[in-house]
């Protein structure tokens, strides 16, 4: 029991023995689990960036003149039947007429004395699909149906936005295994370098009968100890992002919107600070132990 | 008891030990002279089996080289302590933990190890300086330091590297006249040297090496 105090405590105080190369460590653990953690954040935010983007789409069927109101919304009927769309609202010729009145200031009834404004319809898109809308498809399929006019779109923003969206989702999963394996190699080296520059410690373990298993020990708790400390300093940073991001959302660009962190993010750094760190150290301590 | 038997070991590029042959009974105290490069070291690390023999074998204590299992030999360096002329303390540590370290690997209880430690610091004069690290020492103390560490555990046998190298005269002539305070307890000693001056006379048994070849044994 007392051997396995020791070896515990010898871990804890290594760190601070080495102070300089475990803060090295420690630094080099936080700023590869808090690109790690971003980058998480990022993955988990992207659906509902381009949610919020989505509900921004807007599409406005305006008919042709001679197309009632009772028409007008059998044609929205059949628009809102077409796969992508959520919702069309049908604006009545009355209600264009208050609409005008409301931009400009003016009873276009009055000033003319009959009502040119054609009813319309304002469509908006599913926000849910994981998949890219095919918003081009959806505009020619409204133009073709008899009585639409015109339809005004935002067709080139809305298809390179949804063209990134697609590119970005398929490359996530390549990207974010690229990230991680960059940052095991990264903590793993450190940790490696950490180790190696106690040679000699080991070779005096060595000369006065310690076993490999006694000379592990310590060198594991040390890399489980800077792992967690590095991960206890990324959880503040990494809120203070959050925090950051929001505010620059909501009060400088001015959208409804704001990030959020599934709480399995944190245990899932944790668990890679633990895992790399430890084994590093022990990778590290028996290459140098063969 | 350290058994040679026709033990050989070349290193690449310099001179190691040409079938050699000795023993060492129990509580003995020899010396081992003769000049840098001689075989010396290759000899003291055959001992401890930081080398294995190319022929023969070589015996220290229960443990024989060519039996020896490679994660066995931890275990056969327990009964050994070492004395080395840099000293290999661990300068991470302070004195009292460097001495308490094999005590540590050996699984003491804390109490032990405390008793243990305070009687060799007694013993080798460092009252005092348990709190200072090895480059805090002069070279004297660090040597005497090292000697504690090997002598804590109290090992059967205790093997002493050129462990004057580094010192002047008084500290090496008061570290041999520890060594053999240390013997008089029951310890096999074996002490490698090049300065003849320091051991001559004392009356114990004086080893030869040259070239890796045993010229005096007696």
């Amino acid at each position: 029991m007392d051997q396995i105090i020791f070896l515990i405590s010898e871990g804890f105080k290594n760190v601070w023995r080495h102070k300089a190369t475990s803060l090295t460590a420690i630094f080099t653990l936080y700023v590869t689990l808090i690109i790690v953690g971003l980058f998480m954040i990022g993955g988990e935010n992207i659906h509902k960036t381009i949610q919020y983007v989505r509900s921004k789409y807007k599409v406005e069927v305006f008919y042709k003149q001679e197309i009632s109101d009772l028409q007008a919304k059998a044609i929205a009927e059949k628009i809102r039947k077409i796969r992508g769309v959520r919702s069309a609202t049908v604006i009545e010729k009355k209600d264009a007429v208050n609409i005008f009145q409301d931009q400009f200031g003016e009873d276009i009834f009055n000033v003319l004395g009959y009502n040119p404004l054609p009813a319309s319809t304002v469509v908006n898109f599913n926000r849910n699909s994981p998949k890219r809308l095919k918003f081009n498809a959806i505009i020619q399929e409204i133009k073709s149906m008899d009585g639409v006019d015109v339809v005004r779109h935002q067709g080139i923003l809305v298809n390179k936005l949804e063209r990134y969206y697609q590119k970005l989702l398929a490359n996530f999963p390549y990207v974010s295994g690229l990230i991680v394996l960059i940052a095991v190699l990264v903590i793993y080296n450190t940790v490696k370098l950490s180790v190696f520059s106690r040679k000699n410690l080991i070779y005096s373990m060595q000369l006065i009968g310690a076993t490999k298993s006694f000379i592990k020990m310590p060198f594991i708790f040390e890399g489980l100890l800077m792992g967690a400390i590095s991960t206890l300093l990324v959880y503040p940073s990494m809120l203070g992002f959050i925090k950051g991001g929001n505010f620059l959302i909501q009060s400088v660009a001015h959208l409804k919107m704001s990030l959020s962190v599934d709480p399995f993010i944190w245990l899932w750094l944790a668990g890679l600070a633990g895992i790399i760190s430890v084994l590093g150290s022990y990778r590290a301590i028996s290459s140098i132990l063969k | 008891m350290i058994e040679f038997q026709n033990v050989t070991y070349n290193h690449q590029k310099d001179v190691g030990v040409n079938n050699l042959s000795f023993t060492i009974p129990e509580n003995d105290f020899a010396f081992l002279i003769g000049p840098t490069g001689s075989g010396k070291t290759t000899l003291m690390r055959l001992i401890y089996f930081d080398l294995l023999p190319q022929a023969g074998f070589v015996k220290t204590g229960d443990y024989s080289s060519h039996k020896l299992k490679k994660r066995k030999i931890p275990y056969a360096r327990r009964d050994i302590g070492m004395v080395f002329q840099n000293y290999q303390l661990l300068e991470d540590r302070n004195v009292y933990d460097n001495i308490a370290l094999p005590l540590h690997v050996l699984g003491y209880p804390t109490r032990e190890i405390t008793e243990r430690v305070e009687e060799c610091i007694g013993l080798v004069k460092l009252e005092g300086k348990e709190k200072l690290k090895p480059s805090q020492l002069s070279g004297g103390e660090q040597q005497r330091a090292s000697l504690a560490r090997a002598i804590v555990k109290d090992p059967a046998i205790l093997l002493a590297d050129e462990p004057t190298g580094n010192l002047d005269p008084v500290s090496a002539f008061e570290l041999v006249k520890l060594l053999q305070e240390i013997h008089e307890t029951g310890t096999t000693i074996l002490m490698a040297s090049h300065n003849y001056n320091l051991i001559k006379g004392r009356g114990y048994r004086i080893m030869e090496l040259q070239n890796g070849h045993l010229r005096g044994n007696g």
